[in-house]
């Protein structure tokens, strides 16, 4: 009984170290959490400012007609794409969408393969070739995915990565009619990756959907199905040049990873 | 950790807690894992300590939109075509159900990741549920505020209450029981004010409205914002700016971890990495977040009224024009100065005069200690650590609401507003 006490008692101990106690409570209990901190002495450091000019400067050569694209995307978006995802959410049960969606992704590893082999990343390469497998055979043809249940999730790679992991810039911002943010490079990229896809071949999709439109169209509502990304959400005026930050340095973070 | 004991200790305080004095717990029956208020504001309740909420499929809701300020829509320039009507969404229930308003914080959207999960969660109590941007927020700036200036609590309450009649209105064939309102952070404060508007005017009648982590003097709570950006970061100098130091600590975490994930766990996972940010680094994080809504506030306010402080009057603005420039002007300006330059000479138009303390203790919890002391159907959930609060401000909640004040130890600045604690009381006070 009082070993058990003692033990007891002892995890709770170390419980407590491990919750390391804030600062002592005053007598209405509040912790003043802000006096922890170390504040800059003068109370007039740019910080925050500095570093919010300098990510406002992306080589944007194009701003103006970049703008007016995000604009017609937004309106695209708002009026024809997300009424049609809501419409197929509706006429179709979770179970098919996910089936679509993993057949889609499955088709997407032939450039993730390519792109990791290109980058002599091998072990990233050899799990994305156990994932084609797996969920190519197990999977049928892809529409279910036990590769990421196995410990294998997806790993993106397009030759947009792989140029700039060989070093190649960024080049200007654009905004692309229907798909979004893009760069010089990573559009460049896109063309590869789509010929890779026509090349390759892979389950005769390429083949197939060039006598079967109705297929990529398919494609390109589990696309916007898939995508999170919803115009508006981060409800600024300045949701453009939040945008553009976000995806030049997403880029580069997945480049660098 | 034996999981009884705590379970124990939480029942004796909650059972004890009809004695007038504030429903207090203890650091170690409460459970909630991040003990850093910083870590929490940023980070929230881990995924597997949430309470369980429905899965997105699983709700039926859609966005509506309302058009409350048609003549707004010939002062905006076309390319904001997407605020001129105010957007909100619903979900609601196949039957008869209690419907709840949910007011978001400062400058957030409707769909901000906070409201969300307060949705999803009243949603599988089986209420109604109506998300409502802030009024402080960019779409509700343009399309639904009168005035479009935030910041002077009484006003924004009476926007909130035409939007909510509206909202009403356009719902009529939705069965509704009861009603009943919730906001956190700033949209707390204004809760407080919309159910002392409904008090006269009767609309409603709330059953129950809860605050969440409300500021009780505003003052100090812009202040505390503001100086968070004043926070001392070190090495600066090697990582060029602050948001560069960010995201190198971030691509070292994701490279140790093999793969790049954006899931809710991240911010959890990455700072109980050996890339952590200090504490200084994350209030700066916080800091600039919200220094981003003051720039949104100052931006719109100015366009709207045409005062001229960040974009000349006549200036014509059309899809292809850049706003950077004003985006940059309006990024120097922080609350203080977007309250100096804009708030306090609007409101002595309006009201005759006054000094910033007679506009603070108006757009602050003061002015309604009366009433909340004797509206038993009003309930506050606050953080012993949260960063927006300031000396005393615990004492006034605790003399006004008693028993109606549930304090938490932990949680920052609505850190734990999802923890399944916190998910616990809240529908017991609702339900009560």
């Amino acid at each position: 009984m009082a070993r058990a006490l003692l033990f007891a008692g002892l995890i709770l101990a170390s419980g407590a170290a491990w919750a390391q106690q804030p600062a002592i409570p005053d007598e209405d209990g509040f912790t003043h959490p802000l006096r922890s901190l170390e504040f800059n002495a003068g109370l007039d450091q740019t910080v925050f400012e500095n570093a919010t000019f300098q990510a406002l400067e992306v080589y944007d050569p194009f701003e103006p007609v970049n703008r007016r694209i995000y604009q017609f995307n937004y309106q695209l978006d708002q009026w024809v794409l997300l009424p049609v995802v809501r419409g197929y959410q509706r006429v179709t049960p979770r179970l098919v969408r996910n089936g679509v969606s993993n057949f889609f992704d499955n088709l997407g590893d032939v450039p993730n393969l390519v792109n990791s082999a290109l980058q002599l990343k091998g072990e990233r390469a050899m799990r994305t070739t156990a994932r084609l497998l797996f969920n190519t055979i197990i999977g049928v043809g892809g529409l279910w995915d036990p590769a990421t249940r196995m410990g294998l999730p997806r790993q993106p790679e397009d030759f947009g990565q792989t140029l700039g992991f060989y070093g190649v810039p960024a080049g200007p911002y654009i905004v692309l009619p229907v798909l979004g943010p893009s760069n010089l490079r990573d559009t460049g990229g896109r063309v590869v990756d789509t010929g890779i896809h026509q090349q390759v071949d892979f389950l005769n999709y390429a083949d197939f959907s060039g006598d079967h439109p109705e297929l990529l169209l398919l494609e390109a509502v589990n696309t916007r199905y898939t995508t999170p990304f919803r115009y508006g959400q981060l409800n600024s005026p300045f949701e453009y040049s939040k945008v553009r930050y976000v995806y030049m340095r997403a880029r580069q973070l997945q480049i660098d990873e | 950790m034996p999981r009884f004991l705590p379970v124990l200790g939480l029942l004796c305080l909650l059972f004890a807690g009809a004695t007038g004095h504030a429903q207090e717990l203890a650091v170690d029956d409460y459970e909630f894992p991040l003990a850093n208020p910083f870590e929490a504001t940023v980070a929230g309740t881990p995924a597997h300590l949430r309470a369980p909420v429905p899965a997105y499929d699983d709700i039926d809701q859609a966005d509506f939109s309302l058009s409350l300020n048609p003549e707004r829509a010939f002062k905006l320039p076309d390319n904001f075509w997407a605020v001129k009507k105010l957007g909100y969404r619903l979900a609601r229930q196949p039957g008869p159900a209690p419907l709840i308003f949910i007011i978001a914080g400062t400058g957030a959207h409707y769909s901000a990741a906070n409201v969300e999960w307060l949705k999803r969660f009243f949603y599988g109590a089986g209420f109604h549920v109506v998300q409502l941007s802030s009024p402080t927020s960019y779409d509700f700036i343009a399309a639904a505020s009168r005035f479009a200036t935030p910041g002077i609590t009484p006003e924004d309450a009476k926007d909130l209450y035409h939007v909510m009649q509206a909202i009403r209105a356009q719902q009529r064939d939705l069965p509704v029981t009861d009603y009943y309102l919730t906001g956190y952070s700033l949209g707390a404060l204004e809760a407080a004010f919309v159910s002392h508007l409904d008090e006269t005017r009767k609309s409603f009648d709330f059953k129950r409205v809860l605050l969440i982590n409300p500021p009780v003097n505003l003052y100090t709570s812009i202040s505390n914002l503001d100086l968070l950006v004043q926070a001392n970061i070190q090495g600066l100098e090697a990582e060029g700016s602050f948001y560069e130091l960010v995201m190198e600590r971030l691509t070292r975490y994701f490279h140790d971890r093999g793969y790049i994930n954006l899931d809710d766990a991240l911010l959890y996972d990455f700072q109980q990495s050996s890339h952590a940010l200090t504490d200084e680094q994350l209030a700066m994080l916080i800091g600039a977040s919200f220094r981003f809504s003051a720039a949104d506030i100052t931006f719109v306010s100015d366009l709207i009224n045409r005062r001229g402080l960040v974009i000349p009057p006549d200036t014509r603005i059309n899809a292809g024009t850049s706003l950077e420039p004003y985006f940059k002007r309006a990024l120097l300006c922080d609350f203080d100065c977007y309250l100096t330059d804009q708030v306090i000479p609007m409101w002595r138009a309006l009201y005759d005069g006054g000094s910033l303390n007679q506009l603070n203790q108006q757009v602050s919890l003061y002015a309604l200690e009366d009433y909340l002391r004797q509206s038993p159907k009003i309930a506050v959930m606050h953080n012993a650590d949260d960063l927006i609060l300031g000396p005393g401000d615990l004492g006034f909640l605790r003399r006004t609401f008693g028993e109606r004040l549930l304090l938490y130890p932990l949680g920052g600045h609505c850190g734990n507003l999802g923890y399944h604690v916190n998910a616990r009381h809240m529908l017991e006070f609702l339900r009560g």
